[in-house]
């Protein structure tokens, strides 16, 4: 039996159609994130070609004050694109995976942006995530919506329940068809991406594979759900389509500016005014004042002392010190608004399948914003340590052609994964069981 | 005359009927709902953002006010602030909003990125898209339209009255009419509102009425009416052609799908994939190398600023830069500010012209693709578009310009040549000065700028009613009546 509903699957003119469709897009998701991974190395290997040519140009350029060369010299520090990033491109296409930083006030630096198509960002990426949030659980629809309406419909039903043993494990042999056909898609797309993009078979890329199994069985549910509510075809098909506008398009946008207007980050304004207010006023104030507040944070370099008569490096970099340091309490706001924005997104996305399919692909390809502030907190680390290596000998007054700055290469990146399995998992799980467990249970008269 | 009636009494018909269903009702209070909290949302928002925005453009000025006496060049790089206020009209489409920069920082020498957009501090959530009415209006409201329509003529044939009709003497072309005017006037209830709440902004939001918010509201009413006889005149030809109502709804969520979600994306894919921008790091490097081949001003050695230096040297019948009657570094680093920023335009004008390349699929696509025309046009006049964006940022640069050659003017009039550095309190210009540098007043792209750029969307839409209207009165006869 199981050879001839094979047969009338795919002679339906819809799974052709399905399997053109989900080729093209595959196609062309797919080669979006090759597109994006090629660009963002392109990118990472010209900052490391650059900076060697940078630090010759500016050492041509100031050859006897070091104060003005460190004042000119950028240090580079950069978050590698790992291939994963290709499959769900997240955030990282509005966040920049390069930070290249001078010793003076981080803050002006640190939160510059790439150069991006505005519109490219509105439209969004067609990433392989797109694919599987967006656009599987339409085709599990369009191959599902009828398996039983259509039996009735068309007068076979009866014929069913008469002729066969169990009418329910055909209309589940049915469904494990499509099943099979969807995943066997999705295993092929996978295919292709683990091939083109060169993805290594890792954990994580099984987590995505995961995630993504669990999101299409919570569709099946969904699907089988509403076909034992037993209604026509078109009522199913409205039924269905409605909640995947609900679920996919609706819902996370009404979700996500909920998100945005409950926590309104006006401490960006806030921080970026403080930052350079605090930074330029001390050209106006008592320099000895500056110079107290710079070794409180630092007293390991007390012993360069208060030398306050004209123009000193120790003091102007003190100075640019300020900035970053005053600025802090707007700064900590700024962060502890985005923490709290990120803490309720997983919160509500986990009632949501597609939010939470697309919040952990993002945190499984470390393309999300929470990556991101981690990102930027390492880049605060990075920064001091080459500030804090280049202090002495600006202060000391050495030679530049002393110096050893081709010492400060280019710096990675090294990122922690923000994804646990069970808190993953578990809800899309129990909303698939309890969904298939609803269905069964109110047909359980009709299915013997 | 006759005619009209009877398209008139169809389409009556057609509304009367549709409006006594069960979930109509159910769906217009839900998307009227819907429409009264993305506008109160909408609107708050809008509020918060716009006088937060207006209090640190303040804050940000006022600090600059209140510098006391200074060297000129210190509050060249003290800078100012430009923060991004939105059009009201964003309100109704925020179009690019989420993507674009809030915040840039305008000092001497260097340009900076806009920085802080909200999609830059916002989780993965905001790429599902912007809550506003024109959402409602360019996504929902086409389905609920292809939902409502889709049978207008099938069911008609499959209950066997359209022979009837046809006999009573109604021809195809008036009943496709009175099905689409029938069509367009149930989904009157649902736009007429979200219009209503367009027209509501443009009188309440800004104190005082003017003729361009006027004009923008008005072309955004005019465009969506087209957009949406459009659809109806779509959905009921689609209807009519269809043999069963089952394909024809199949077939319009086909279309929605492909032409609302698929296409746009694929183009923009496309446009991207044809036409990649420099990376900052390639934009900078770009900008260094051709400043290294003009000369740079920061290089002591340099050989077209030492050029400058002499001639100055020569004309002024001087020996030594210190004898100048105006200050040297001053008028050394207005060389240099007006060299970069030339080289800057020039880089950046590329980049723009390469975004608009990579947009240019989009915007031919909108011929085929009215949702395209609609969107372009609604972002357009909402100002909230890529041509309002890159206009603001124009007038950042012009502004910081400015801003750095009246900084350098001042250094060249009040500052000695004996001064080392812009250090300590004896080389300073007088504080007043600071007050009267001129503001930075961030104008809007006007109405015909925007029509300009738009232009190809106002006619994708006619185009596409003309044709919609051709297909019905001309080709009546390749609709079949069973």
């Amino acid at each position: 039996m199981y050879s001839l509903l094979i047969t009338q699957f795919f002679r339906s003119k819809t799974v052709w159609l399905t399997v053109a469709i989900l080729f093209i897009l595959s196609v062309l998701s797919i080669s979006t994130g090759k597109q994006f991974l090629s660009q963002q190395n392109n990118a990472i290997a010209k900052t490391i070609e650059q900076q060697q040519k940078h630090l010759e140009t500016q050492r041509q350029y100031n050859k006897d004050d070091i104060g003005l060369l460190s004042y000119y010299l950028k240090f580079s520090f950069i978050n590698p694109v790992s291939p994963l990033t290709g499959i769900s491109i997240g955030q990282s296409d509005i966040n920049s995976h390069i930070q290249s930083v001078s010793i003076t006030a981080l803050e002006a630096q640190k939160h510059n942006t790439d150069l991006v198509n505005p519109m490219r960002q509105q439209v969004g990426n067609l990433d392989v995530s797109f694919l599987i949030v967006f656009l599987f659980p339409l085709v599990i629809i369009a191959l599902n919506f009828n398996v039983l309406s259509e039996e009735e419909e068309k007068g076979t039903w009866k014929m069913v329940t008469i002729q066969s043993k169990s009418s329910f494990r055909f209309l589940l042999s049915k469904i494990s068809i499509r099943l099979v056909f969807v995943f066997s898609i999705l295993l092929c797309l996978f295919l292709g991406v683990k091939l083109v993009l060169n993805i290594p078979l890792s954990s994580d890329f099984f987590a995505i594979i995961a995630m993504s199994c669990f999101y299409i069985l919570f569709w099946f549910a969904l699907c089988f759900f509403v076909i034992l509510l037993r209604n026509s075809s078109n009522t199913n098909l409205i039924v269905l389509l409605a909640s995947w506008l609900l679920l996919v398009v609706f819902i996370p946008v009404l979700i996500s500016n909920y998100i945005n207007k409950v926590y309104p980050v006006d401490e960006a304004f806030t921080m970026v005014i403080k930052q350079r207010d605090a930074y330029h006023e001390k050209w106006d104030t008592d320099k000895k004042e500056t110079l107290e507040h710079f070794y409180e944070h630092y007293p390991q370099l007390r012993k360069y002392g208060f030398k306050t008569e004209g123009f000193s490096w120790l003091w102007y970099y003190a100075m640019q010190q300020m900035g970053d340091d005053d600025s802090k309490t707007d700064r900590d706001a700024l962060y502890k608004k985005i923490k709290k924005r990120e803490v309720l997104s997983k919160k509500i996305a986990q009632f949501f399948p597609p939010l939470q399919l697309q919040l952990s692909m993002n945190a499984i390809a470390k393309t999300s914003l929470t990556d991101h502030i981690d990102f930027l907190h390492a880049t605060t680390k990075f920064h001091e340590d080459i500030r804090l290596d280049i202090y002495p000998k600006v202060f000391e007054e050495h030679h530049p052609d002393t110096v050893d700055f081709e010492k400060y290469k280019p710096e990675f990146f090294i990122s922690e994964l923000n994804f646990t399995w069970v808190k993953n998992l578990l809800p899309i799980t129990l909303i698939t069981i309890i969904l298939v467990g609803f269905a069964v249970f109110r047909n359980l008269k009709y299915f013997k | 005359m006759k005619n009209n009636d009877l398209v008139i009494l169809l389409g009556k018909q057609f509304f009367k009927k549709t409006f006594f269903t069960r979930g109509l009702l159910v769906l217009l209070s839900l998307f009227w709902l819907v429409l009264v909290y993305v506008t109160v949302n909408g609107w708050n928002v809008f509020e918060a953002r716009h006088d937060s925005v207006e209090h640190h453009q303040d804050a940000s000025r006022e600090s600059w006010e209140s510098n006391p006496d200074k060297h000129p060049h210190r509050m060249a790089h003290f800078g100012s602030f430009a923060f991004r206020t939105q059009h009201p009209l964003s309100i109704f489409d925020s179009g690019l909003e989420s993507y674009t920069g809030n915040s840039i920082f305008l000092e001497a020498h260097k340009q900076n990125t806009a920085n802080f957009s909200e999609a830059a501090l916002s989780t993965g959530l905001v790429r599902f898209g912007d809550l506003n009415i024109a959402l409602l209006l360019q996504l929902i409201l086409p389905l609920i339209i292809f939902f409502i329509g889709y049978a207008s003529i099938t069911s008609e044939k499959e209950n066997g009255t359209l022979k009837i009709m046809y006999l009573q003497g109604a021809s195809m072309k008036q009943i496709l009419l009175g099905k689409a005017v029938g069509l367009l006037m149930v989904s009157a209830l649902f736009f007429v509102p979200a219009l209503i709440a367009l027209w509501s902004i443009a009188f309440l939001e800004n104190h005082q009425v003017n003729s361009e918010i006027i004009m923008r509201s008005l072309l955004i009413t005019i465009c969506y009416f087209l957009f949406f006889i459009v659809l109806c005149f779509i959905t009921v030809i689609v209807s009519a052609r269809s043999k069963s109502s089952n394909k024809a709804l199949l077939s319009l969520l086909g279309g929605w799908l492909l032409f609302f979600i698929i296409i746009p994306k694929a183009g923009q894919v496309l446009g991207y994939y044809l036409n990649p921008n420099l990376s900052k790091i390639e934009f900078r490097e770009a900008i260094e190398t051709e400043v290294a081949k003009q000369g740079d001003s920061h290089n002591p050695d340099d050989p077209h600023f030492n050029k400058i230096r002499d001639s100055i040297l020569k004309a002024h019948n001087v020996s030594s830069v210190k004898d100048l009657p105006f200050n040297y570094s001053g008028f050394l680093m207005s060389k240099g500010e007006e060299q970069t920023a030339k080289i800057y335009a020039d880089q950046y004008n590329k980049l723009i012209k390469t975004y608009e390349k990579q947009n240019s699929i989009t915007n031919s696509l909108v011929l085929i693709n009215p949702y395209l025309a609609i969107k372009n046009l609604s972002m357009g006049l909402s100002g909230t578009d890529f041509y309002t964006y890159t206009n603001f940022l124009a007038q950042t640069e012009q502004y910081r310009y400015k801003q750095s050659q009246y900084m350098n003017k001042l250094q060249m009039k009040f500052i000695s040549n004996k001064a080392k550095g812009s250090e300590g309190k004896i080389h300073v210009v007088d504080k007043t000065y600071w007050k009267n540098a001129p503001k930075f007043r961030y104008k809007y792209l006007s109405v015909s700028k925007t029509t300009d750029y738009q232009i190809i969307s106002i006619l994708a839409l006619g185009i596409w009613l003309l044709l919609a209207i051709v297909v019905i009165t001309n080709f009546s006869n390749y609709f079949k009546i069973i």
